[in-house]
């Protein structure tokens, strides 16, 4: 196998960063610049490193080895950044229902399933693509790394000489450490403005970057609101925070896409269209995450693309089955036999139908569709489950 | 980024004194016996890092040094994997779906031998189940791991793990400097250790951790001490 440390990666060599407020022509992308080798020592330790890590993610269990849905993010990453930067990038899609994205020092890239459930077009994904293809061209990891130990010689060296004169040192302790999260706030900002460059350079439009952000406030207050709880989006990150606040984000991104001025086609529907076969795992995953709200939040944002598919009526029936009231096991079973209707027959609606019946105190339409449901699936993993739900209804 | 996380604590503890007790320590399962010959064992490609310790105690990766040190540990381990008494082959963890699994045992025993350190070894943190029993050793990372199709046709895994922090300079001149002001600063860090677990029932069986490893992995010699400290009392070696 090919050492990844010597894969053909190509990184601008721009070491300074691009800051959007420098003139007229700050809109326009760095050059590019092949093949790229790390030379100093602290770039090379990284590398080494994130090509250990990059081994194990390649071999994880918990990656999603399609190659369908493997080519369309790749797609999209090069006709946001360009074909020239995106060349050397190898992108994982691993199995984490939750929104998220992350990016190596030496151009490993992962997305996480929740991410491609949570997007509602190309140009939304490209965002946060070229935003973490932003922090690769930066160097942040690197320079990252450099503050912190920076910020932590310095700690120590205070912490010592604070111990040789007897001085309560505390307080500075505390400022470096802020300056440490304070640091990484400010390089996701910039990866923030560099992605949105990026976009500006693209067929999509700008805007989208700003619209990630609203639709995740969006989902954070569903999801307190199905948890009875109050939820406040502030504009300035906390001590700990290591990213600035969605509002925030959402906020700067806005602005500066305003600025752009850039209209084009989002690609909505080529992007549920590329993650259909897709979505009703992903959806399955996301309501074990037993997150009501938000998991509905999410599921009426896709249908609002796509209409009520069969699938989404079935995610619905199983939020509610899973929410488990009684009021809930009715509407679910309406939206069973919706989904049935509409021509999508799986063999989970029949047990979930099943279930939500024999619930209610239906006993004989619960055993049919359940009976159904393991003749669909012999050799179905809760066999044993299901039958003692059919052998129980069954003898009353 | 999880990083930081560990950061702030490295930060609260940033000095720690540095601890009176024994650095090394085998667990052995009660009467567990290895005849020499007897039995296969797989090699997991060990995993070697090697770099410098900042002054604030971060680890800073050297790739150079780490190469070194990794030519000259498999170099000695292939030498020494005649002398174990039982054949032993090396296996490469790569990106293929067929190691998915073997990545998933490979943290795992990592875990497992990190808790066999932290709550059973080394005075601090103990668990009371675990040393009211001099004898006392049983861990296990559940019975699927025979059910692995790259271990077919193997008894025991071997798994060896070292990583060397050298002080750096900076490092050096604050241990100097805090020496004057009472503090105990530790410089360098040098931690291996090597596991056998038994691929049918899936206990690990011998455990050998050492928190100040000797010999100088980047070289050929350091390695040769180093693989002899990493082995030292290996089941079913036989008569020497």
């Amino acid at each position: 196998m090919m050492a990844l440390s010597k894969a053909l990666l190509r990184v601008a060599a721009v070491t300074c960063l691009a800051s959007p407020s420098l003139g007229a022509d700050t809109y326009t992308l760095p050059p590019y610049s092949p093949a790229y080798e790390p030379r100093t020592l602290d770039e090379r330790g990284l590398w080494m490193e994130a090509d250990v890590h990059e081994k194990r993610l390649a071999g994880s269990p918990m990656r999603i080895r399609d190659d369908h849905l493997s080519q369309y993010v790749r797609d999209v990453l090069c006709r946001t950044v360009g074909s020239d930067r995106c060349g050397g990038v190898r992108v994982y899609i691993v199995d984490i229902p939750a929104f998220n994205a992350t990016m190596m020092p030496n151009g490993a890239m992962s997305v996480w399933s929740g991410l491609l459930l949570r997007v509602r077009s190309e140009a939304e994904l490209g965002a946060v693509l070229g935003h973490e293809f932003a922090h690769f061209e930066l160097r942040h990891s690197l320079l990252g790394f450099q503050n912190r130990r920076s910020n932590s010689d310095l700690a120590a060296w205070i912490q010592v000489l604070g111990a040789i004169a007897q001085r309560d040192v505390s307080d500075t302790q505390l400022s470096i450490v802020g300056s440490v999260y304070r640091f990484n706030r400010e390089q996701e900002k910039q990866a923030d403005l560099l992605g949105l460059k990026y976009l500006k350079s693209s067929p999509y439009p700008s805007r989208s970057a700003s619209e990630v952000w609203q639709h995740l406030m969006e989902e954070a207050d569903a999801t307190a609101a199905g948890r009875m709880i109050r939820k406040k989006h502030q504009y300035s990150a906390g001590f700990f925070d290591t990213h600035p606040t969605e509002l925030n984000r959402a906020d700067y991104l806005l602005e500066e896409a305003l600025k752009f001025n850039d209209p084009g086609e989002a690609g909505a529907k080529e992007h549920y269209k590329a993650v259909e076969k897709y979505l009703p795992r992903f959806l399955s995953s996301q309501i074990r995450l037993n997150d009501f709200g938000g998991t509905e939040y999410i599921v009426s944002g896709i249908a609002g693309h796509t209409g009520w598919t069969g699938a989404l009526l079935q995610a619905r029936a199983d939020m509610y089955v899973s929410r488990g009231n009684v009021r809930d096991l009715i509407t679910a079973t309406t939206l069973y036999l919706n989904a049935i209707d509409s021509g999508y027959q799986r063999p989970e609606i029949y047990r979930g139908l099943g279930l939500g019946l024999i619930k209610l105190g239906r006993n004989d339409d619960g055993r049919k569709y359940l009976k159904l449901y393991l003749e669909n699936v012999p050799d179905a993993q809760d066999k044993k489950m299901i039958q003692l739900y059919i052998d129980d209804a069954g003898g009353e | 980024m999880p990083k930081l996380g560990r950061l702030f604590v490295a930060f609260c503890f940033a000095i720690a004194a540095t601890m009176v007790s024994a650095q090394e320590k085998t667990g052995i399962k009660q009467g567990f016996q290895l005849q020499p010959g007897t039995a296969r064992i797989l090699l997991l490609e060990p995993s070697v890092r090697v770099g410098s310790q900042s002054t604030g105690g971060l680890f800073e990766p050297n790739a150079d040094w780490t190469e070194q040190a990794k030519n000259n540990l498999e170099r000695e381990l292939s030498e020494v994997q005649g002398r174990l008494g039982n054949r032993v082959d090396r296996h490469e963890l790569d990106g293929s779906s067929a190691s998915a699994k073997l990545h998933d045992y490979n943290a795992l025993f990592g875990a497992v031998a990190s808790s066999v350190i932290e709550y059973q070894f080394f005075l601090g943190n103990r668990l009371p189940s675990k040393k009211k029993d001099k004898n006392e050793f049983s861990w296990s990372v559940g019975p699927g791991l025979k059910d692995v199709p790259a271990l077919k046709g193997y008894d025991y895994i071997l798994m060896i793990r070292t990583k060397d922090a050298f002080g750096s300079a900076g490092r050096k001149l604050l241990q100097i400097a805090a020496a004057f002001g009472g503090v105990g600063v530790t410089a360098g860090e040098h931690i291996g250790m090597a596991g056998l677990i038994d691929i049918r029932t899936g206990e690990l069986v011998w455990l050998n951790a050492d928190l100040q490893m000797g010999g100088d992995v980047r070289t050929t010699e350091g390695a040769v001490k180093r693989v002899s400290q990493l082995l030292e009392g290996f089941p079913g070696r036989g008569v020497q």
